[in-house]
C-alpha cells in the first residue's frame, strides 16, 4: 500500500512539474512574476543586489582563475613544453644525451602533413657545467635552431638584454637568473663543459649573447641555449637530435596531433604537454575544484536568500493566493507563478551579474599585478601579471546555477502556495 | 442545482471541536437569488465555502448538478470553480497587480479563452456594471464599492452556473452597499445568473427573494418571497 501511495504521489509530483513548466510558457504567468516581483521594489532590488554582486563576484574569480590557468598552460607551452613533444625511445625513463632522433627521419614539409601543425622545432639537450670567471653552475645544455625556436617558444621575445641568437658562431643564451649566479654581463666569456656521448668530458668557450627572463624559474636558472649544430659538436653528436618540439594551431589539437605523430613513428616517444608535465595538469584540476567549492557556496547562499524572499512574498500573499485559488487558479499555475517570480530575479541577478563580471573583467584587462607573490607562483610558472579571462561560453555556468537556484529555491515557497487552503486564505489578513 | 444534504463540518482546533454546520439540507435551483442569513458564527461562510469547493464537509454530501463534490479530485475541483462557479468576497477580491480589465480577463485566460475575445468581453462586462471608464485602473486606484463592481464582473464574465458570495457588501457604505446589490439583481434578473450569498445586513436580506436563515449551523427558517419584492 505504501508503495502504491509512493507511486502514485511520485506520478502527481510529475504530472504538476511538467504542467507547471508548460504553464510557464504562458506570457500571462510572467506579466503577472514581473508585476509581483515589481509590487515591493526594495526587497526585489536588496535580492538583485544580492544576487549580481554574488555571481558578479563569482565571474570574477573565474576570470582570474582561468586567467590564471590559461596563462600558466600558455607560459609553459610557450616557454619550452610546445604541445607536442617527441623523443627517442627510454627516454621518459631516462632522459638525457644517449636517447636520441635520427633528425633525416624528419620530413621537411612536416607543416603541411602534420595535422593541425603550426611549428616544430628540433632540440639537442643535456647535462653539463658552465664556468665563469667568478662561479661555475651545472645547466641544462640545449641546443637549438634559432629561426624554428623562435616560431614554437617565447625565448626570442624574452630577451631582457643583449640579442638573441643570430648567425655569428660561438654565443650563448643565458637567464637574468643564471648570469646573476655566474656573476657575468652580456659579452662575457664562459666554459661549457659536457660528457660526450662517448663518455669523455668536453668543453668549449662561448660569449654571453644574451640574458632571458620567462616565467619560468627553472629555466631561467638553469638553460643554456646555443645553436643546434654547436650543441651537437659539444656533445660529439652526428645529424641527430634529442627532441621535435610542436606546436598546434590550437591547445585542443595536442591529441590529434599526438595519435597522427605517434603513427608516423611507432618507435619514437610522442607525448602531450599535459602528459609531460602531469603536475601542471594536476594544478589546474585543483584550481577547476576550488572553483566549483566557490560556486557551490555561492549557489547555497543565492539560494537560501531567494527562497527567503519568497516565502515572505507568498506568505505576504495568502489572502491573494486563497483568491486566486478560490477562482479556479490550479496548482500548476500556481507553482508556476512563484517559479516565474524566482526566475525574473534570478535571472534580472544574472544579467547585472554578468555586467559586472565581463565589466570587471574589461577593467581589469592590464592584468592584476602578483609580483609580491613572484617568488612562489614563479616556481609553479605562473606569471606575475595575471589578465582575467572570461570566455563568452564560461557564462553558461552561472545562468544554469541561476535557474537551478530558482528553481530549487521556489519549490518550498511554491509548495506552501499550493498547500494553502482558499477557504482559510480568503479570510487571512 | 446545487444541493447540500445532511451536512455537517467539524473544525479541530488544536484538539478543540467546533461544530460549524450540523446536519445542514438545502438545495438552491438554477436563478436563484437566494441570502443565507445569521448572525457571525451561524455557519454562513461555511456553507457557502463548501458549497463553492473550497472545503470539504465532515460528513454528508454536497452536489452541483449531477456532480459529488466528495468525489472529485483537488484538480477536478478547481476546474469547477473555474468552470462553472464565481466567486465574491467581502473584500481585497481583485489582484492588486492587474488592471479592473485584467482581473476580469484573468478567470478566461485560465479558461484559455483566445486573448481577443476574452478582452471583449471583458470591457462589455465592465462597462455593464458601469466601470468601462476605469477599466485600466488597478485596484488601489478604485474605491472599495467600485473594487466590489469589478468582483462582481469578474464572477459573471465567465456565464458560471452559480455566483457565490460571502457578505459582498460587509465593508461598504450603505449607499455603495445598495448600489452593488442592485446590480447583482440586475444580472439575475437580467441574465438569470444565480446568486447565493451571506449576509447579516438587514438591507441585503430585504432584496433577496430567498432567505434561508440560519443558528448554530442549521437551517432555522427557509422563507420564499414574491419576486416584486426585490
Amino acid at each position: 500500500m505504501r508503495v502504491l501511495d509512493f507511486l502514485h504521489s511520485t506520478v502527481v509530483l510529475l504530472r504538476l512539474a511538467l504542467l507547471s513548466t508548460v504553464a510557464l510558457l504562458k506570457p500571462s504567468t510572467w506579466r503577472l512574476a514581473l508585476r509581483n516581483v515589481g509590487r515591493n521594489g526594495r526587497r526585489t532590488a536588496v535580492v538583485l543586489t544580492g544576487v549580481s554582486v554574488g555571481l558578479g563576484g563569482m565571474m570574477l574569480a573565474m576570470a582570474v582563475n582561468y586567467g590564471m590557468i590559461f596563462q600558466m598552460v600558455e607560459s609553459a607551452i610557450r616557454t619550452e613544453l610546445g604541445h607536442v613533444q617527441v623523443h627517442g625511445p627510454g627516454w621518459e625513463e631516462q632522459p638525457g644525451i644517449e636517447v636520441r632522433l635520427p633528425s633525416d627521419r624528419i620530413p621537411s614539409d612536416l607543416e603541411q602533413r602534420a595535422p593541425g601543425l603550426r611549428a616544430w622545432a628540433p632540440r639537442v639537450r643535456g647535462e653539463g657545467l658552465v664556468y665563469s670567471p667568478r662561479a661555475s653552475v651545472g645547466v641544462r645544455v640545449v641546443g637549438i635552431d634559432p629561426a624554428r625556436e623562435a616560431s614554437v617558444t617565447v625565448l626570442a621575445d624574452s630577451m631582457t638584454q643583449g640579442v638573441f641568437l643570430d648567425g655569428e658562431r660561438r654565443k650563448v643564451l643565458v637567464g637574468e637568473r643564471l648570469a646573476d649566479r655566474l656573476k657575468v654581463d652580456v659579452g662575457a666569456k664562459v666554459v661549457l663543459s659536457a660528457q660526450d656521448v662517448s663518455g669523455e668530458m668536453t668543453g668549449e668557450a662561448f660569449r654571453i649573447a644574451g640574458f632571458f627572463r620567462t616565467a619560468s624559474r627553472e629555466l631561467d636558472e638553469s638553460a643554456v641555449f646555443l645553436r643546434l649544430d654547436e650543441a651537437r659538436r659539444l656533445f660529439g653528436l652526428g645529424d641527430e637530435v634529442s627532441e621535435v618540439v610542436l606546436v598546434a594551431h590550437a591547445e585542443s589539437g595536442s591529441g590529434p596531433l599526438r595519435d597522427w605523430l605517434a603513427a608516423q613513428a611507432p618507435q619514437a616517444e610522442v607525448r602531450t604537454w599535459k602528459e609531460i608535465r602531469p603536475f601542471l595538469v594536476q594544478i589546474i584540476d585543483m584550481f577547476e575544484q576550488t572553483g566549483w567549492v566557490v560556486y557551490a557556496a555561492i549557489f547555497v547562499a543565492m539560494a537560501f536568500g531567494i527562497a527567503n524572499v519568497l516565502l515572505m512574498s507568498v506568505m505576504e500573499r495568502t489572502r491573494e493566493i486563497g483568491i486566486l485559488s478560490a477562482i479556479g487558479m490550479p496548482a500548476d499555475r500556481l507553482v508556476a507563478m512563484v517559479l516565474a517570480e524566482a526566475l525574473v530575479v534570478t535571472l534580472g541577478g544574472v544579467a547585472l551579474g554578468a555586467a559586472l563580471g565581463f565589466g570587471g573583467t574589461a577593467l581589469l584587462s592590464d592584468g592584476i599585478d602578483l609580483s609580491t607573490w613572484g617568488e612562489g607562483l614563479e616556481s609553479f610558472g605562473i606569471p606575475t601579471r595575471i589578465v582575467p579571462v572570461l570566455p563568452a561560453h564560461q557564462l553558461g555556468i552561472p545562468i544554469v546555477i541561476a535557474i537551478v537556484t530558482a528553481v530549487v529555491a521556489s519549490l518550498w515557497p511554491a509548495i506552501r502556495a499550493v498547500r494553502t487552503r482558499p477557504a482559510e486564505a480568503v479570510r487571512h489578513v | 442545482m446545487l444541493e447540500a444534504t445532511d451536512v455537517t463540518k467539524v473544525y479541530d482546533t488544536r484538539g478543540v471541536e467546533t461544530r460549524a454546520l450540523d446536519g445542514v439540507s438545502l438545495r438552491v435551483d438554477a436563478g436563484e437569488f437566494t441570502a443565507l442569513a445569521g448572525p457571525s458564527g451561524s455557519g454562513k461562510t461555511t456553507l457557502l465555502n463548501l458549497f463553492g469547493a473550497l472545503d470539504a464537509p465532515t460528513a454528508g454530501q454536497l452536489r452541483l448538478d449531477d456532480q459529488q463534490l466528495d468525489q472529485l479530485s483537488s484538480a477536478q475541483l478547481a476546474r469547477l470553480r473555474l468552470q462553472q462557479l464565481g466567486f465574491i468576497f467581502q473584500a481585497y477580491n481583485l489582484i492588486p497587480v492587474l488592471s479592473a480589465r485584467e482581473n476580469v480577463e484573468f478567470v478566461m485566460e485560465l479558461q484559455g479563452v483566445p486573448a481577443a475575445e476574452r478582452r471583449e468581453r471583458a470591457l462589455a462586462v465592465l462597462h455593464e456594471v458601469g466601470l468601462g471608464e476605469i477599466a485600466d485602473k488597478r485596484p488601489l486606484e478604485m474605491s472599495g464599492g467600485q473594487q466590489q463592481r469589478v468582483a462582481v464582473a469578474r464572477a459573471i464574465v465567465s456565464n458560471p452556473r452559480v455566483v457565490l458570495a460571502d457578505e459582498p457588501t460587509a465593508n461598504l457604505d450603505s449607499k455603495t452597499a445598495a448600489a452593488l446589490l442592485d446590480l447583482m439583481e440586475e444580472m439575475n434578473r437580467e441574465h438569470g445568473v444565480t446568486f447565493l450569498f451571506s449576509t447579516h445586513d438587514p438591507m441585503v436580506i430585504e432584496k433577496a427573494r430567498r432567505v434561508v436563515r440560519l443558528r448554530d449551523g442549521r437551517v432555522v427558517s427557509d422563507e420564499q418571497r414574491e419576486a416584486e419584492s426585490a
